[in-house]
C-alpha cells in the first residue's frame, strides 16, 4: 500500500478521535492510545531550518525567535543568499581624495591615479534566487561580511512606547497601593473596642517610628507624568497627482508584504527590508494523564532521532487491509482479509469483539482528578504549601468525546481468540515454515509475527450504490508492559487492552 | 517590583488580537506584534483553508480554535502555552460563544495559567495616554464606534455597521463585474489586493461634484492594468472604480447610517457635557483606517453635516472643529498595542481570570472584563 494514500484502517484514540496508527502514540504508563490532539505539546529546542544551527532558548527569546545569520526575501519569503562582489580598493596614497575614507564600497573613478596599487575587497549583498530581489534594489549598502549588519526594521516609536509602558506600570502600581492603604485603614473599624492608637491619638506610623520600626508603607510611588497625544485638525490630504499620474503596481506592496514587516508596514516596495528568518522548533509530547513524555526529540537539529518515542505502531498490533473476497453489495455477506502484525517482543492473544470489553481496572481520569483536588485543598491551607501546589503543575484534562460510530456492517465474530507471535527479527528471513499447529479456520496463513485473518461481515441492507462501507470492531489484545508505575514492581505486567477500529472497506458496487 | 519584572522578561504574557480577517500576535511589553496573519485555519482533516469564525457548531469551532492556536504557539511564537499568561483583545459586544469557547480552549486544551480579556476600543486609547475619545474601529466585517469618557466606555452609545473591509471588496466586485470583468477572476484575495494597492478615498469636492451631477464631471484617476497571475490574465481597473468604491462609507440614506452619521449619532448618545470633548477627539483604528484619503474626507463630511444638517445643527451648538488622533504604530494593530501595554502592568496579576477561578464554574464571569470594574473592588 502506498504511504501517500490515507490508510483505510483507523484506530480510535482514548480521547475519542479516530486516526491511522501512524498518527498515534502509546503511553505505556497509562497504558492507552494517545494522539496529537490529546497530548500536551511543549517546545523542546529552537533551531534555524536554513543554517541548521541550534539556538538555546534564552538566546532565541533574546533574538525574538529569529536566526542571527539567515534572511528571508521580503517579497516572496524565499531564503536570501549572500552574493559576493569584488570591488577595487585604492590604497591610501600621499594625497587623500575626497570620499575615499568614507567607504571602500564606492569604487574610485576609472581615471584614478595609476600610482594607487589596485587591490580588491569582497563586498556582499543579499539576493533572492526566486524573485531576484536584492538589497541593492532598496538602496541598502553592501556589507563587508556576509552576515553583516543588515538594517533591522527598527521601531520608530519605541521610545514613546517605553514611556507609555512605564507610565502605566506606575499608574497601576499606585492604584494598587491606594487600594491596600484603603483596606488597611478600613480594617481597625472592625474592632469592638477602641484601640490603643485611637485613645492616645497616635497614629500607627507614629508608634512604629517611636519604637524604632521602619515606616511600614513603602514610599508612595507617584505616577510618572506623561504628555498625552494631541489631536490634530490638519490632516494629510491625498497627493494631488493621484488623479493624474498612472501608478506602477510593481512599486506598491501587497498586504502580505506589509504584514510581514509589522512595525512599519510600508506601502512602497522600496521600504522593504531583508527579514530575519524565523526559527523552527522541535517539540516534545507529554501524556496529560500521567505527565510522562511520549516523544522527546534529540537535541541536535540535524538528528531525526528521538530520545523517547512511544509511537503506537511499536506497541499496538497493526492491522492492514489486504483485500475483499467479493465486490461490496448491500446486505450480501462478504469477507475481508486483514493482515495483523505484532510489533512487540511478547506474544499477544487477540480477539475480535463487537462491543467494548470490560477492561482491567485502570486509573479513572475523573477519580484521579478528584483525588488530586482533595490533595490540593488539603495543602493549600498553608501559604507555603500553596506555592508548592502551584509549582506542581497539574494538567487540566480535556473532556474525552464519544467515538463517532460510523460502522454500517455486521461483523461475524471469530469462534475463538488467537495468538499473534512475538516479533523476532532474527527469524524474519528464515525460509522454513513454522511447524504447522492446528489453526482456527479464520487464519489464512501465519508467518513470524504476522497473521492473515479472514473476517466475515455483511454490509447493512439499506446501503445504496456508492455508499462507503465501514467495518467497526474492538480488537482486544494482551500487552506485556516492561515499565511499571510503582518502583517496587520490577516484573513486567501483562495487561489486556482493547482498541476500537474502523475500516473503510470501499464503496457499494451493486444495488440489490 | 523587581520580582515581577524578571517574570515578565522570562515569560512575557502572550498578546492576541483575533480579528475577523487578521490576527495580531506577539508578547506583552513589545512595541509591535511579532506577526500579523490571516485568521484562517488549515483543517487537519481535509487540509482546506477555512476562516476561523466560519463554523456550524461549537465543537467545530472549538477544534478550529485549537488548530489555530496550536499554529500560533508552535509556529509563530515558539513558546509552550502551558502555564503561561495571555491577554486577549476582544470586541466588547462580541458573541459570548467566542469568548467562552476561547477560554475553554485556553484553559482545558492548552493549560494556560490565566487570561485577561481587554476590550478593543478602550484599550486602544491607552496607546495615546488619553482617557477620552470616540474610538472608531474599521475592521474587516464591521465598523464600530465607541465613545470613551474618562476611561469609561459609554456602552449605550456603541454603534456598528457592516461597511468594513469586506463590504468594500463586494463593492469592487460589483463595479468590476458591471464593467464586464468575469466574476470568477475576482476572488477574495484579488479583491483585497485591488483594494489595498489601487483604491483610495476621494476628496469631498469630487464626491460632491459626482453626487450633484455637476458639469463638467471630474476626470477619474488613470486606470490600472492589473495582472491576475493565477489565471494568467490582465484586467483593467477603471479610474472611477479606484476612486469610488469607498463611497459606500459615505452614502446618503434616510437611515443616517453612513460613517459620519454613525460617529455623530454615537456622540449624541452621550450626555451633553461630554459631547464637545468627544467631537475634538476622534480616533480611527483598524486596518480599514489605513486607506489614503480617509481622514481628510471624514473630517470634511463631519464638518459638512454639522453645518448643513438641521438635526445636528439643533443639537450641537456653536463652532466645532473636528480633531483626530494619529496612532503610534499602525492603525491595524493599535488595539493589540493596547493589550501589549496592559499586559506589561500588574493588571495581568490582579485582573486576569486564572485557571483555578475558571475551573470552579467553567465559565467566564463578566468581571473579567477590565472595563466593568476599573474601580470596583475585586
Ligand atoms: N497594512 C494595511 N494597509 C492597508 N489595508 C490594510 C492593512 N492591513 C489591513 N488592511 C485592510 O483592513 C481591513 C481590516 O483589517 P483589520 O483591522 O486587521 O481586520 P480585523 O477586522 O480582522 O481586525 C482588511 O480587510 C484589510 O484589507
Ligand atoms: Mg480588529
Ligand atoms: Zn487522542
Ligand atoms: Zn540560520
Ligand atoms: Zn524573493
Ligand atoms: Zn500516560
Amino acid at each position: 500500500m502506498s504511504f501517500m494514500q490515507p490508510s483505510p484502517v483507523k484506530y480510535a484514540c482514548s480521547c475519542g478521535i479516530v486516526n491511522p496508527i501512524n498518527k498515534l502514540f502509546f503511553c505505556r504508563h497509562c497504558p492507552k492510545l494517545r494522539c496529537g490532539y490529546c497530548v500536551s505539546h511543549e517546545v523542546e529546542s529552537h533551531f534555524c531550518s536554513n543554517c541548521l544551527e541550534n539556538i538555546p532558548s534564552s538566546e532565541a527569546r533574546h533574538k525574538k525567535n529569529c536566526c542571527a545569520n539567515c534572511f528571508d526575501c521580503p517579497c516572496c519569503h524565499h531564503t536570501l543568499s549572500a552574493r559576493a562582489t569584488t570591488v577595487p580598493v585604492v590604497r591610501k596614497t600621499e594625497e587623500p581624495k575626497d570620499g575615499e575614507s568614507a567607504g571602500a564600497a564606492t569604487p574610485p573613478p576609472a581615471s584614478s591615479k595609476p600610482s594607487a596599487v589596485p587591490t580588491t575587497k569582497k563586498m556582499y549583498y543579499l539576493s533572492c534566487l526566486s524573485c531576484r530581489w536584492t538589497t541593492r534594489d532598496v538602496g541598502i549598502p553592501d556589507q563587508g561580511v556576509a552576515t553583516g549588519t543588515w538594517p533591522d526594521n527598527e521601531c520608530l516609536y519605541q521610545a514613546r512606547f517605553n514611556t507609555l509602558m512605564e507610565y502605566y506600570q506606575s499608574v497601576v502600581l499606585q492604584e494598587k497601593q491606594e487600594k491596600q492603604e484603603f483596606q488597611r485603614r478600613k480594617a481597625p473599624k472592625a474592632h469592638k473596642f477602641p484601640s490603643l492608637t485611637d485613645r492616645t491619638g497616635l497614629t500607627v506610623s507614629l508608634i512604629r517610628r517611636q519604637i524604632g520600626w521602619s515606616e511600614k508603607n513603602v514610599p508612595k510611588t507617584k505616577p510618572l507624568n506623561i504628555t498625552p497625544a494631541e489631536a490634530i485638525s490638519e490632516l494629510e490630504d491625498l497627493p494631488q497627482d493621484i488623479f493624474t499620474q498612472p501608478i506602477n503596481l510593481r512599486n506598491i506592496t501587497t498586504v502580505a508584504q506589509r504584514h510581514s514587516q509589522p512595525a512599519d508596514q510600508p506601502t512602497a516596495v522600496g521600504n522593504l527590508y531583508p527579514q530575519r528568518r524565523s526559527l523552527w522548533i522541535k517539540r516534545s509530547l507529554r501524556c496529560r494523564q500521567c505527565e510522562h513524555n511520549l516523544i522527546k526529540p534529540e537535541y541536535h537539529p540535524t538528528s531525526i532521532k528521538y530520545r523517547i518515542q512511544l509511537f503506537a505502531s511499536y506497541h499496538v498490533p497493526e492491522v492492514v487491509m489486504v483485500r475483499l473476497e467479493h465486490p461490496l453489495e448491500a446486505g450480501q455477506s462478504n469477507a475481508i482479509l486483514l493482515k495483523l502484525s505484532n510489533p512487540t517482543m511478547y506474544d499477544m492473544t487477540i480477539s475480535i469483539l463487537d462491543e467494548k470489553p470490560t477492561e482491567e481496572p485502570q486509573i479513572n481520569p475523573d477519580e484521579f482528578q478528584a483525588t488530586c483536588k482533595i490533595k490540593e485543598e488539603a495543602v493549600t491551607s498553608s501559604p507555603l504549601m500553596k506555592v508548592a501546589a502551584l509549582a506542581r503543575q497539574t494538567l487540566t484534562k480535556e473532556v474525552t468525546r464519544e467515538v463517532r460510530d460510523v460502522a454500517n456492517a455486521k461483523i461475524k465474530l471469530l469462534e475463538s481468540e488467537f495468538v499473534l507471535n512475538q516479533r523476532d527479527d532474527s527469524k524474519e528471513f528464515d525460509e522454513e515454515v513454522q511447524a504447522q499447529t492446528e489453526e482456527p479456520n479464520f487464519i489464512v496463513w501465519r508467518k513470524g509475527n504476522k497473521v492473515l485473518l479472514r473476517l466475515q461481515f455483511t454490509p447493512a441492507a439499506e446501503l445504496e450504490v456508492n455508499d462507503v462501507v465501514t467495518l467497526g470492531f474492538f480488537m482486544q489484545y494482551t500487552y506485556v508492559n516492561t515499565v511499571s508505575n510503582t518502583a517496587e514492581k520490577k516484573e513486567p505486567t501483562t495487561h489486556t487492552l482493547s482498541s476500537r477500529l474502523f475500516i473503510d472497506a470501499g464503496r457499494i458496487e451493486k444495488g440489490n | 517590583m523587581p520580582l515581577y519584572e524578571s517574570v515578565i522578561q522570562e515569560k512575557p504574557p502572550i498578546v492576541l488580537d483575533i480579528g475577523n480577517a487578521y490576527t495580531k500576535l506577539g508578547f506583552a511589553a513589545e512595541a509591535h506584534p511579532r506577526k500579523i496573519i490571516p485568521t484562517t485555519v488549515v483543517l487537519s482533516t481535509t487540509s482546506e483553508t477555512k476562516r476561523l469564525f466560519d463554523f456550524a457548531d461549537t465543537t467545530e469551532f472549538y477544534d478550529q480554535i485549537v488548530d489555530f492556536l496550536q499554529m500560533i504557539f508552535f509556529k509563530h511564537l515558539l513558546v509552550s502555552p502551558k502555564e503561561r499568561k495571555i491577554v486577549v483583545v476582544e470586541n466588547i459586544f462580541g458573541q459570548t460563544v467566542t469568548r467562552e469557547t476561547l477560554a475553554r480552549v485556553l484553559f482545558k486544551h492548552f493549560d494556560m495559567s490565566s487570561v485577561l480579556f481587554v476590550p478593543a476600543h478602550l484599550i486602544s486609547l491607552s496607546t495615546l495616554a488619553l482617557p477620552t475619545a470616540v474610538v472608531v474601529d474599521i475592521g474587516y466585517s464591521e465598523v464600530t464606534v465607541m465613545p470613551v469618557f474618562s476611561g469609561v466606555q459609554i456602552m449605550p452609545a456603541f454603534m456598528d455597521q457592516s461597511y468594513g473591509g469586506s463590504a468594500v471588496h463586494n463593492e469592487i466586485k460589483r463595479q468590476l463585474v458591471a464593467s464586464g470583468i468575469k466574476e470568477s477572476l475576482l476572488t477574495e484575495n484579488v479583491l483585497e489586493d485591488i483594494k489595498v494597492r489601487v483604491c483610495f478615498v476621494t476628496t469631498f469636492e469630487r464626491a460632491q461634484a459626482r453626487l450633484k451631477g455637476n458639469e463638467p464631471q471630474p476626470t477619474p484617476s488613470p486606470s490600472v492594468d492589473y495582472p491576475i497571475c493565477d489565471y494568467d490574465t490582465i484586467i483593467e481597473i477603471p479610474g472611477i472604480v479606484r476612486e469610488t468604491v469607498y463611497e459606500i462609507m459615505f452614502e446618503q440614506s434616510n437611515e443616517r447610517d453612513s460613517l459620519p452619521h454613525l460617529i455623530l449619532r454615537a456622540i449624541l448618545e452621550c450626555s451633553v457635557d461630554v459631547r464637545r470633548a468627544l467631537l475634538e477627539s476622534i480616533f480611527l483604528i483598524g486596518g480599514g483606517a489605513m486607506v489614503m484619503g480617509l481622514l481628510p474626507r471624514l473630517k470634511q463630511e463631519l464638518q459638512h453635516l454639522l453645518e448643513t444638517d438641521a438635526y445636528y445643527k439643533d443639537r450641537f451648538h456653536g463652532e466645532v472643529e473636528f480633531k483626530f488622533y494619529k496612532p503610534i504604530g499602525k492603525e491595524n494593530f493599535t488595539a493589540w498595542l493596547g493589550g501589549a501595554l496592559c499586559g506589561a502592568t500588574d493588571l495581568i496579576q490582579t485582573r486576569s481570570l486564572t485557571k483555578d477561578a475558571y475551573a470552579r464554574n467553567e465559565h467566564v464571569p463578566d468581571w473579567t472584563n477590565l472595563c466593568d470594574n476599573r474601580h470596583a473592588g475585586s
